[in-house]
């Protein structure tokens, strides 16, 4: 190795944004940890897939959406009738003044989780995290035109879901 | 009308040189679109400001270093243990709504005086609960809704203390002159047999995890207050 563990180097230097790209695409936080988490460990048993001189955040995040769509997402689903209701209810509770114009983490991802998958993404990584188009067409495989108009959409439901809208 | 994505795209910064000019100088020129724009740029900056916490929280990063799969593996069932305890990092993850919609609600009734508050990302105590933590002694051995359970430092030197209430139980550590809530664990109430509340075990795994040395008998605690728990 020419330089002392360069993954724990790279991974600590992208980790609250990849946690928060996690954030925003679990139902919820202990999925978030989980796979932000087995996110950093796929990510460092392909490390030497990793090519240098190319940017780690793309990969760990594209890494981190495979893991999202291999196994997080579908516990979620398994357990997901058991949250909602309550979760809707919660938002009615929010402690902080709804006449804020700040919106907290709860709410943000209960209206991330309302938007259909291919839009979430999307928002994730270009509105959240401020990827560019192609860097994020690169991450989801996608055509730059894809991406474009799932953004369109998503920006669309989001203004009504976040109150904008009505 | 302006083509959508053609517009968000130069509301992303995407377009350049003169086609960027174009759609500027088409939103420069009608109020509708300016309009459109300042409302996505709003939006767009709530949603990245509601994620700011999670960049906040201390949460390192995994060293994996010369770590095998074995030992991720026994790290990942600790953390599903802890977990199961609602450990740190969940509770302060959700804390703005959903800790406090869960658990703290409970606490009282007058949400303007919840014991529990988000704060910066961490949950710390408030009213009642601030106070009782700051004031009330285990040995008092009040009624109050509200009571103090152990008194102890943890590996940081910082002075934790444990309580309980109808609702439920948890730790709290002191850091500057607050209380960061460590752990909140619901009450495990079925039909008429309700734990005692100080009894839970999940709590009792926090404290055995968080303490350093004995817990403070009650002259420790006392004397522990009068220097404002530092």
């Amino acid at each position: 190795m020419t330089s002392p563990l360069p993954f724990d180097s790279e991974l600590a230097a992208v980790w609250p944004r990849l946690r928060r790209f996690a954030y925003a695409l679990a139902r919820d936080a202990a999925d978030a940890d989980d796979l932000a988490q087995m996110a950093a460990e796929k990510a460092f048993r392909s490390f030497d897939q990793f090519h240098a001189g190319t940017r780690f955040d793309s990969w760990i995040f594209r890494i981190c959406r495979t893991v999202w769509i291999d196994t997080i997402r579908s516990r979620s689903r398994r357990s997901a009738h058991e949250a909602p209701a309550e979760a809707a209810e919660l938002l009615g509770h929010d402690p902080t003044s709804a006449t804020e114009a700040a919106i907290d983490l709860g709410k943000a991802m209960t209206a991330m989780q309302r938007l259909p998958e291919e839009q979430r993404e999307v928002i994730a990584l270009i509105l959240v995290d401020g990827f560019g188009y192609r860097e994020a067409a690169e991450i989801l495989d996608q055509p730059i035109g894809t991406i474009s108009s799932r953004l369109a959409r998503g920006r669309e439901a989001l203004l009504t879901l976040l109150g904008e809208g009505g | 009308m302006m083509d959508d994505e053609l517009f968000y795209a130069w509301l992303d910064g995407e377009l350049a040189g003169d086609e960027a000019e174009k759609v500027a100088a088409r939103v420069a020129g009608d109020p509708e679109l300016q309009a459109r724009a300042e409302q996505h740029r709003r939006v767009a900056a709530q949603l990245r400001g509601a994620f700011d916490p999670v960049l906040q929280q201390p949460v390192p990063a995994p060293r994996f270093g010369s770590a095998d799969v074995v030992d991720l593996q026994s790290k990942r069932s600790e953390r599903d243990e802890r977990r199961s305890s609602f450990g740190v990092p969940q509770w302060a993850a959700m804390a703005a709504t959903l800790a406090i919609g869960i658990v703290a609600g409970q606490f009282v009734d007058n949400r303007s005086a919840a014991p529990v508050e988000s704060r910066e990302g961490m949950l710390v105590a408030a009213a009642s609960l601030d106070q009782a933590l700051d004031s009330q002694l285990a040995s008092a051995g009040n009624q109050d809704a509200i009571r103090v359970g152990l008194t102890f430092r943890n590996h940081d030197g910082s002075i934790c203390r444990s309580f309980s209430g109808a609702a439920g139980s948890g730790l709290a550590c002191r850091n500057g002159g607050g209380w960061n809530i460590e752990g909140l664990f619901g009450s495990t109430a079925q039909g008429d047999y309700r734990m005692a509340a100080g009894d839970d075990p999940r709590l009792a795994a926090l404290v055995n995890e968080r303490i350093a040395g004995e817990p403070f008998d009650a002259a420790a605690e006392r004397s522990a207050r009068d220097r404002d728990w530092r």
